[in-house]
């Protein structure tokens, strides 16, 4: 028996486009943020439209000051995720191994991580002058610290199965440590190496708006104080861009990576 | 090598109290014999297991092999644990090659002898997998392969099967036999399923819970393979699961309190149904 036509609810347009538990796919989703930004940009004078800012930030690409800013910026971060990597994980393999230390020194690293990067400015600038180093500087002390905590705790935890079989398969001392702590470690090294690189990137921007060193922090402010909403927001979307494409190319598929090998996905 | 286990007891604290797991356990594995344990879950099976691999130390006692105290872990004596725990970084070949490379053995020589066991294991078609890409069954397979590469004179498994289904269970179980008839290492293993033990071992013991301890040594004189149907072994199964029955109801009492009660002279799992697959 089918049923009377009048009697079923009212189906509406939107119910029908999106019906209950719809998803919206990552293009749908970027499409319908430009939408909405067109639209509030048509109400709003004041308030810059997409395709201007995505237009402006095209021809920044062939502006050499902004050339040398992005650069200047590039390497900065280079060199200090670099050094977050190579300190990072050398503290934290000291203080997973050597409980004595870790009991000191394991709540300063916490200490440390729970300082936001912008906070290490002011001590840069004191120690490095308004230089490039003081910004380097901000950035591995603003990352530092989830990798040394996370590379601590990833020794500490190796799984207790996996100690066992490896003791019972003539594991030990220093050949212990390397075939089977480290890469037991891998999956959260690899989590607070992901973390450190949004960290890392927020500090380089507030060390550069505040030291003055030529990049795109400094841009930002330079752009503010002439009040160009527009150039302004073509930069947060540049930097915006940088922060999620690097994530998402490096950081999100290499831990997805890990965590599929090491069974934890 | 021979196992003697002589008078251990075994404690664990627990919330600032201790907690005695094993009580005046006394057995014996001679040369070559395969020895199963059977008791509920919990009963300490698997800490029996640890004493003798050297990764725990008794509270009291001793165990010898060969006569010679334990007092590490050593690579005649490997364990095969329940849940495998192979390590998911290296592939099926580097797991079983583990064991070789750190007694220092040459790389071309370790993974030849690693090609082997995984040929007697019937893995050689997925050496470079990783084991996240192993069903269960096949994951058991390399953690024997694994153990047996270092050919070890006892075989130390820790219920190597129970999470796998019963199909895959008895096919492994009929590969061991012939492993075990093959190399002769001597084998004790720790089962909580009465038919697995009755089916694989030459003496049967059978472990009581909280604390555990010994009541029972059943020995099994039946021809291998052994089949489920036979009266002789089914008497064996009966009177292991009438001991495991009161066990089992002890524990129960235990865990849910005074509101569980049950019929007199009836355990939970009657002996003609599941005959104790999972006590």
């Amino acid at each position: 028996m089918k049923p009377k036509r009048g009697l079923q609810p009212v189906s509406r347009w939107w119910r029908r486009l999106f019906p209950p538990g719809y998803t919206f796919l990552k293009p749908q989703a970027l499409v319908l943020c430009y939408v909405l930004w067109l639209a509030t940009s048509q109400v709003f004078p004041a308030w810059p439209s997409p395709n201007h800012v995505v237009g402006l930030l095209w021809s920044n690409f062939k502006d050499p000051v902004f050339q040398q800013a992005l650069l200047g910026s590039v390497r900065r971060m280079v060199i200090g995720y670099a050094l977050v990597i190579l300190l990072g994980i050398t503290g934290g393999v000291v203080l997973g191994r050597i409980p004595l230390v870790d009991q000191v020194l394991g709540s300063l690293a916490v200490a440390i991580h729970a300082i936001p990067g912008a906070a290490w400015v002011p001590l840069a600038i004191i120690w490095f002058g308004m230089t490039e180093r003081a910004v380097i500087f901000t950035i591995l002390l603003g990352a530092a610290g989830i990798v040394v905590v996370s590379t601590d705790t990833g020794i500490r935890e190796v799984p207790p199965l996996i100690q066992r079989a490896a003791r019972t398969l003539g594991a030990r001392g220093l050949r212990y440590f390397w075939f089977v702590v480290v890469p037991a470690a891998i999956p959260k090294m690899v989590e607070g190496l992901r973390l450190a690189w949004a960290f890392g990137w927020r500090a380089l921007m507030a060390g550069e708006l505040l030291t003055s060193v030529n990049g795109l922090g400094q841009l930002l402010n330079r752009v503010a104080k002439a009040q160009q909403l527009d150039q302004l927001l073509a930069l947060m979307l540049l930097i915006a861009g940088i922060g999620v494409t690097v994530d998402g190319l490096v950081f999100k598929r290499m831990e997805h990576e890990v965590r599929v090998r090491w069974g934890l996905a | 090598m021979r196992v003697d286990v002589q008078h251990v007891f075994k404690s664990f604290p627990h919330n600032g109290e201790s907690i005695e797991v094993l009580q005046d356990i006394n057995l014996t594995v001679d040369e070559g014999e395969f020895v199963c344990l059977v008791g509920p879950s919990g009963c300490g099976k698997s800490t029996i297991i640890h004493l003798i691999a050297g990764l725990e130390q008794p509270t009291d006692g001793q165990i010898l092999v060969n006569s010679q105290p334990v007092i590490g872990p050593d690579l005649s004596r490997v364990v095969v644990f329940q849940d495998s725990a192979l390590f998911p970084w290296l592939t099926v070949l580097g797991n079983v090659e583990f064991g070789l490379r750190m007694a220092g053995v040459q790389k071309l020589k370790r993974r030849d002898r690693a090609v082997e066991y995984l040929k007697l294991v019937h893995l050689s078609k997925f050496i470079q997998a990783f084991p996240h890409q192993l069903s269960g069954g096949m994951k058991q397979r390399v953690a024997i392969a694994r153990a047996l590469a270092l050919q070890p004179a006892i075989l130390l498994m820790d219920e190597p099967f129970a999470a796998l289904d019963a199909q895959t269970r008895a096919v492994l179980q009929n590969e061991l036999l012939e492993i075990w008839e093959l190399a002769r290492p001597t084998i004790l293993f720790v089962t909580h399923n009465v038919r697995e033990a009755t089916g694989l071992g030459d003496r049967v013991y059978v472990i009581s819970s909280r604390p555990g301890r010994i009541r029972d040594v059943q020995t099994v004189t039946l021809p291998r393979p052994r089949h489920s149907d036979d009266p002789a072994l089914q008497a064996h199964q009966h009177k292991i699961l009438g001991l495991l029955g009161e066990e089992v109801e002890k524990v129960l009492r235990e865990e849910l309190g005074e509101t569980v009660h049950f019929p007199e002279a009836q355990h939970p799992t009657p002996p003609d149904r599941a005959l104790g697959m999972h006590i």
